[in-house]
């Protein structure tokens, strides 16, 4: 045998030892019942044409790698950014599995958050006892301080209703009469996670601040960031920025600290968040800022409807995208932009300007949620490149709408193509027939990376094969210049790789670049 | 231990100061003195005979900012030889800052680009084991890597403590039968400048003529002081493969140490670039009768005038003349196809307005380009153009005093800031000149990463003048953050600014930083 205990070696490298590749192979044509080796590749090449494309784009029905996740896991995100409190997703606990592992693979953190298990009988007789039951389980097993109630789809087919279930809890005692349990619907056959981070906390503002009297605060500023698998990064930067302008906010939902425990000792289910105290000011805010405007469109209109003035971004990114937030900011604040601030705009300008020689004219194919795939764009034209296909598999029709302008308004938007609700296996389709230099995306890009040889370059959750990307910023100018590092280094590396070859590229394989 | 390295070091100075009268540096400064006297030099022929003894160099200036030293500048002219192991005798740093620092290209051998120093240390220096470790150093590359020969550099320290590279390589080559060749130029001799025509008196001296080609034909040329940057000999290699026209050796770029050493029987020479090796062009054509010119590849009329020059000489050493129609028959199709492609580019760049600011890619034929496809040049530097092209340019451009010899970086900054020029075209070395006044710049110098000579190389340079004239990023550069223009903030929307606004805002901001800059 290959394996002996004087070097052990790893699956990777054992599986590719003779016996190992025989037995597979043996066990391939004895019992596979393979197609020819000629099919398989005429299949594979037919795959990369223009008729296939076609085909794939005409799909109705099937979807294949969709670039979404569903509403409950945008609605256990956003709890995670409350002070100490609980997600409770009322239905089936597999789901409930699916949103901890995908939370913990991409943070590296453990990801806290309980389901109402329900199971056949509850599905025939309704949820109401596992709601009772879990609610008080919860209450007494995790000492949260709230717990914010969302749904699976088994528990919205059934039609549980979550407002009487909760208040039928309360009056059986699974929890103090005046114990905070806001809720949301989730359905994931509805929208996407961004309408569940939406619906949560729409849901957990309602609950604080329905019957409220507003008595408004000049010049405060509530900021909801939206589903951000960069929270971690990218909300730490934003209250530096605001701490340094001297902005008085609140940050309504943040899991920054959630997501990013120190491992000192001691295990904190629960860590930062937005205190439940500060929710309830916050209805005496000025205005709300969303930073991801399709995070946040049930949430913002509640919002006005309040009374505060609203202002939703696109992930604010880059230059021109940063500039807008803090001019906003500024003018409801009323306080001035920083010299510093001014300094770090300059700086990344100034980081932009050396390196465009090696951007320009980059195409680009991006995918993610809606707000980032418009952010990224933007970015991406700034920098003299063209996002040529921008795909949002939740994308709506006002998504494309809006891309559709924003494209226009650079001439390197010219070309671009814009792929609303379509999935990554069209993607594939896309980075064969009208290939590009880099692809934007998430850890599922990997397998279009390995298909299609477009260098994948993973700013968008979930980044699972990658570690701690989410703990530095996109947003803001520092952010700005973390993801033009990262983009210039795709290049770098990718040229480095092809000019490497010795005696046949490396006449370019240089020290400077 | 302190105190044993400076009496080390006293020692040694008092060995460096007889050396300077006997030994080896005797021989390096009747060696400077002869290439200072270079008739080959049109500008040292005006000289008087004080003059010209003080050398054609600037002198150097303490406590201002200078370039490069001798030995870079010898390592410059040699290095892109690619077969040969290029030894630096020195402490590790003249080897470990110059490693591979610059973009010529190899279409074979890659030995050129691996780093060989003998890395003298303390007790190497103190101790006098400088010429043992040589030694050492040497057969440890002829057993390692069997080199067809080996450079040895010698650097300020190993001078200065008086080690005889000239001995050290004499002997090795010898035990080891391998050409080794000692290159003295030291960095305390002078300038790069000056190092690059030691490194030519190097080969002159110990390379070429050592080797008698079996092959030789009627149309072998050298070309000297093109380096290969970023392969764009390339570009003109098939030119002169489809006359017919063998490059014998081009110096250095892309060289094989035995096309060097055999360079003596080409029929002509193409001198490229003038001021590193004109003393290497004139004595080969005093020792061995090869004929030369000064001619360029960068533009589309000079690259056709070099053709013709080429042909010119072979034909007067005794070639065929008929490559002369054949000559005339390429350049007809070919600048008619590169006119058609810099055509495309008119409706892009016309109008846009560009300062030339170089020594290293000839003025005159890249201006003529440029302004034929409607761009206007609104400076060029004429540092080293020759006569009749400064009389060209003249003619050409609108102004006279568009035409400078060199532009101080204080006038640089201060023109460029004033928003004159859509795009500089420069070396490195004022690339921030531009970027800090919020200008495009395109580098033309060596460090640049596409190829710009011949025909093909100069529509290259063109389409990069296009994509970094229209890079989005200069709108920001140029522009104030928004909120600057924003009186009253809470009036407008965050993404609106009016254009009065802009140009205002612009002009304030160019100007302040303009005054704060400073020398730069």
């Amino acid at each position: 045998m290959p394996q002996s205990a004087e070097k052990i070696l790893d699956h990777a490298p054992l599986f590719r030892e003779p016996e190992y590749r025989q037995m597979l192979a043996e066990k391939k044509l004895n019992f596979e019942c393979p197609h020819q080796d000629q099919a398989v590749t005429d299949q594979h090449e037919f795959t990369k044409t223009w008729e296939y494309r076609e085909k794939s784009l005409a799909r109705e029905a099937l979807v294949i790698n969709p670039a979404k996740a569903c509403q409950p896991l945008g609605a256990v995100f956003a709890a995670a950014g409350f002070e100490r409190t609980m997600p409770f997703v009322h239905g089936s606990q597999g789901c409930v599995a699916y949103y901890r592992s995908h939370l913990s693979r991409h943070f590296k953190e453990p990801a806290s958050a309980v389901s109402s298990s329900m199971t056949e009988d509850a599905a025939v007789f309704g949820g109401l006892k596992n709601m009772v039951d879990g609610l008080a389980n919860t209450y007494k097993l995790y000492d949260p301080k709230m717990i914010a109630v969302s749904t699976t789809c088994m528990a919205e087919v059934i039609g549980d209703d979550l407002r009487s279930f909760i208040e039928n809890a309360k009056e059986e005692g699974s929890v103090p009469r005046d114990f905070d349990v806001p809720f949301a619907h989730t359905p994931a056959f509805v929208g996407s996670h961004v309408d569940g981070y939406d619906g949560t906390v729409k849901g957990i503002l309602e609950h604080f601040w329905k019957g409220k009297q507003r008595t408004e605060a000049s010049g405060t500023i509530n900021i909801i960031p939206g589903f951000d698998g960069f929270c971690v990064g990218n909300n730490r930067e934003l209250k530096r920025l605001l701490d340094l302008m001297g902005v008085s906010y609140t940050f309504i939902q943040d899991a920054s600290d959630q997501f990013d425990t120190p491992s000192d000792g001691e295990y904190r289910m629960y860590d930062g968040g937005t205190k439940i105290q500060d929710v309830r000011n916050a209805l005496n805010a000025e205005a709300t800022l969303s930073l991801q405007h399709y995070n946040t469109r049930k949430t913002l209109l509640y919002c006005e409807e309040v009374g505060q003035a609203t202002a939703a971004f696109h992930y604010p990114l880059g230059v021109q995208a940063t500039d807008e937030f803090l001019v906003k900011v500024s003018a409801i604040s009323d306080k001035e932009i920083p010299e510093a601030i001014r300094l770090e705009r300059g700086r990344l300008v100034d980081a932009m300007a050396d390196s465009q020689s090696w951007l320009h004219g980059k195409k680009y194919a991006i995918y993610g949620d809606p707000d980032f795939v418009y952010a990224m764009a933007r970015f991406i034209m700034e920098t003299g490149g063209e996002p040529t296909h921008c795909l949002a598999t939740n994308g709506t029709p006002a998504w494309e709408a809006e891309m559709k302008e924003l494209l226009a308004s650079s001439p390197f938007g010219k070309d671009a193509q814009i792929w609303a609700g379509k999935d990554l296996w069209a993607m594939r389709s896309l980075l064969f027939t009208e290939p590009v230099d880099l692809l934007i995306g998430n850890s599922y890009g990997k397998y279009l990376e390995r298909d299609t040889g477009t260098p994948l370059i993973r700013l968008m959750f979930p980044i699972f094969d990658r570690h701690h990307h989410h703990r530095f910023a996109l947003m803001g100018y520092q952010g700005g210049l973390r993801v033009l590092t990262t983009i210039l280094d795709k290049i770098f590396d990718k040229l480095d790789r092809e000019t490497s070859k010795t005696g046949v590229t490396d006449y370019s394989y240089d020290l400077t670049r | 231990m302190r105190s044993g390295v400076a009496a080390g070091f006293s020692v040694r100075l008092v060995v460096f100061s007889m050396d300077l009268e006997t030994g080896t540096m005797s021989s390096l400064k009747a060696k400077i003195q002869d290439v200072f006297n270079e008739p080959g030099c049109e500008k040292n022929r005006g000289k008087d005979a004080k003059a010209r003894k003080k050398g054609c160099t600037k002198p150097l200036t303490p406590g201002a900012a200078a370039g490069g030293c001798a030995f870079d500048g010898a390592k410059i002219v040699l290095q892109p030889i690619t077969d040969v192991a290029h030894l630096i005798h020195a402490p590790l740093a003249c080897e470990g800052n110059s490693w591979d620092n610059r973009g010529a290209a190899s279409s074979g051998p890659t030995l050129w680009r691996t780093s060989f120093t003998t890395d003298l240390s303390e007790l190497d220096v103190v101790m006098g084991q400088g010429e043992r470790k040589l030694f050492k150093a040497i057969r440890e590359i002829k057993e390692a890597y069997a080199p067809p020969a080996i450079f040895v550099y010698s650097t300020c320290v190993t001078a200065l403590i008086g080690d005889d590279i000239e001995a050290v390589c004499k002997r090795a080559a010898e035990k080891f039968d391998l050409p080794v060749v000692p290159i003295n130029a030291p960095g305390f001799v002078g300038s790069k400048n000056l190092g690059n025509k030691l490194a030519g008196e190097a080969l002159l001296d110990h390379v070429i003529g050592t080797v008698e080609p079996d092959d030789a034909g009627p149309y072998d040329i050298n070309i000297l002081g093109e380096f290969n940057l970023s392969g764009e000999f390339w570009l003109v290699k098939p030119l002169l493969d489809r006359l017919g026209i063998r490059v014998r050796a081009s110096i250095p770029g892309d060289a094989r140490y035995l096309d060097v050493a055999s360079a003596h029987r080409a029929r002509a020479t193409m001198m490229v670039c003038s001021t590193a090796l004109i003393n290497l062009a004139r004595k080969m054509e005093q020792r061995w009768d090869i004929p030369f010119f000064e001619g360029s590849f960068y533009g589309i009329t000079d690259t056709s005038e070099a053709l013709r020059q080429i042909a010119r000489l072979l034909v007067k050493k005794g070639a065929d003349p008929e490559i002369l129609g054949r000559t005339e028959a390429l350049i007809l199709e070919e600048e008619a196809i590169a006119w058609k492609k810099l055509a495309a580019y008119r409706s892009r760049l016309e109008g846009k307005r560009v300062l030339l600011n170089t020594g290293g890619v000839k003025s005159w034929s890249v201006v003529h380009a440029l302004m034929e496809i409607g761009i206007e040049i609104v400076g060029t530097s004429v540092k080293k153009s020759t006569p009749e092209d400064k009389e060209r340019i003249k003619k050409i451009l609108k102004h006279e005093n568009h035409m400078f010899e060199t532009m101080a970086p204080r006038e640089l900054y201060a023109m460029l800031s004033k928003h004159q020029a859509d795009i500089m075209l420069s070396g490195g070395r004022t690339q921030f000149i531009a970027l800090k006044a919020k200008v495009p710049w395109l580098d033309i110098n060596q460090e640049r990463h596409q190829p710009y000579a011949g025909y093909a190389g100069m529509v290259e340079l063109v389409r990069q003048i296009d994509l970094s004239i229209h890079n989005p990023i200069w709108r920001q550069v140029r522009e104030a953050p928004p909120w600057d223009f924003q009186t009253s903030m809470k009036d407008e929307p965050p993404s609106s600014k009016s254009k009065t606004a802009t140009v205002q805002g612009f002009k304030k901001f160019a100007g302040t930083t303009a005054d704060d800059f400073g020398e730069c």
